[in-house]
């Protein structure tokens, strides 16, 4: 039987992980059908599902950077140690989400028990933290990785596009991957002191953006928090779409990181002072 | 003894094999074959003498929710069954920490994943399939750079 040879190629371990989180988005796939509780007016399994794809997105992205370093940086102590690191917090944030949400029970800002208080007060905001500046830690790596800068000038020489990271996507991936870890300390530490995520109270039935869940009707931080984790994604993209234009001044990259931080930091603002990201 | 003591019996070997699941290291065969067979094997024995002893006297079979409680009413069905979980999880969750071993998942990942064959059964298994499954399919089967 072939699927039972052994993997020709050992995975990575962040291709493992991508792959664990994406089991989990399927299972609260099949949740979604079989469940009709609401916690705070939401689905009980939205959370889990939004987190699972949250995980494969970041795990993905981590894979895909991984895989244009220089094995001397890849194998290295650092970011082995820095993997398994976001694993522990992924399985710790993961199992006590879908655990909370099972009982028809918040996982944050809940403080209901003491179980409850330090499983959201002090495991979850570490695993946050761990998530974050384990992805600041991948941003370092792509900065100091000399062998693969050299490497990626020869590719480009040899014209090979397809090999390793350009110039323009590894300003992305080194400003994306810091300035997540600072957005997110700021925006999901601001909303993690709060009460809970909104600014303002929303009648039972206000109006929510769709799929999302923020609110139409009230401030919520959440635009917010969710622009700031995806900075790791939006500044290496355009360092890619750079790139493939046939490069550009190293200029433009440090300039759409000011529009991205000052997208993210208006819609912090615009969420403590209570307004909805757009009313509905 | 009674169909109480018989529980706490049978759980102990289960928790011994998925105690060497979790935490022991593989491919040591003598290792191996605990939870995949010996431990498996030991409880399905057990589950068989109480089916052929009990079953036909509980009343009810398989066929409607009705007959299943009215089988299940008799404490040792519901010790034979409860046997059958015990039996039936290790032995799957050995089947799929061999498949997850091969497709190369670290132990890590493994250890949650088994937790929950342990406690949910086919949960877990979906869990495992759908982490081996996407490993094996391309985009994740291409991302290669790898040393070892």
């Amino acid at each position: 039987m072939t699927v039972l040879t052994l993997s020709p190629v050992r995975p990575r371990p962040l291709a493992v992980l991508t792959a664990a989180a994406l089991a989990l988005l399927v299972l609260t796939l099949v949740w979604s059908l079989s469940d009709a509780r609401l916690i705070d007016g939401g689905p009980v399994w939205a959370k889990p599902m939004k987190f699972a794809l949250s995980f494969v997105v970041l795990f993905g992205t981590l894979a895909l950077v991984e895989a244009r370093l220089s094995p001397a940086w890849r194998d290295g102590w650092l970011l082995r140690g820095t993997v398994v690191a976001m694993a522990v917090a992924m399985i710790l944030e993961m199992g006590y989400i879908i655990t909370q949400a099972a009982q028809g029970e918040a996982s944050h800002f809940n403080f209901s028990t003491p179980y409850n208080a330090i499983m959201y007060g002090t495991v979850m905001a570490f695993g946050a933290f761990v998530l974050v500046a384990g992805v600041a830690v991948f941003g370092v790596a792509a900065a100091r990785d000399r062998a693969a800068r050299d490497r990626a000038a020869r590719d480009r020489a040899a014209r090979d596009r397809a090999a390793t990271m350009g110039p323009a996507l590894r300003q992305g991936v080194v400003w994306g991957f810091g300035l997540t870890l600072v957005l997110t300390l700021i925006t999901a530490f601001t909303l993690g002191n709060m009460e809970g995520h909104f600014v303002g109270v929303p009648a039972p039935d206000a109006a929510t953006i769709p799929l999302f869940g923020w609110s139409a009707a009230v401030g919520d931080l959440r635009p917010a928090h969710f622009l700031a984790l995806h900075t790791m994604q939006a500044l290496p993209l355009v360092g890619l779409w750079i790139d493939r234009r046939g490069g550009g001044a190293a200029w433009q990259v440090p300039a759409a990181a000011v529009i991205w931080v000052a997208l993210t930091l208006g819609l912090f603002v615009q969420g403590l002072l209570g307004l909805p990201l757009i009313r509905l | 003894m009674s169909p109480d003591d018989l529980v706490g019996l049978s759980n102990m070997p289960a928790l011994a094999g998925w105690a060497v699941l979790l935490l022991a290291p593989r491919g040591r065969l003598w290792l191996d074959v605990i939870p995949a067979l010996v431990i498996p094997a030991g409880l399905s024995l057990l589950y068989a003498a109480l089916v052929l002893a009990h079953f036909a006297s509980a009343g009810g079979v398989y066929g409607s929710l009705a007959e299943v409680r009215q089988l299940f009413s008799s404490d040792w069905m519901l010790l034979a069954g409860w046997v059958h979980y015990l039996a039936f999880d290790l032995m799957v969750g050995a089947a799929m920490a061999g498949r997850m071993d091969r497709a190369r998942v670290i132990r890590l990942v493994q250890a949650p994943v088994l937790v929950c064959i342990f406690l949910f059964g086919p949960l877990g298994v979906v869990l495992a399939l759908v982490t081996e499954g996407a490993l094996r399919l391309p985009p994740l089967s291409r991302l290669k750079g790898a040393s070892a």
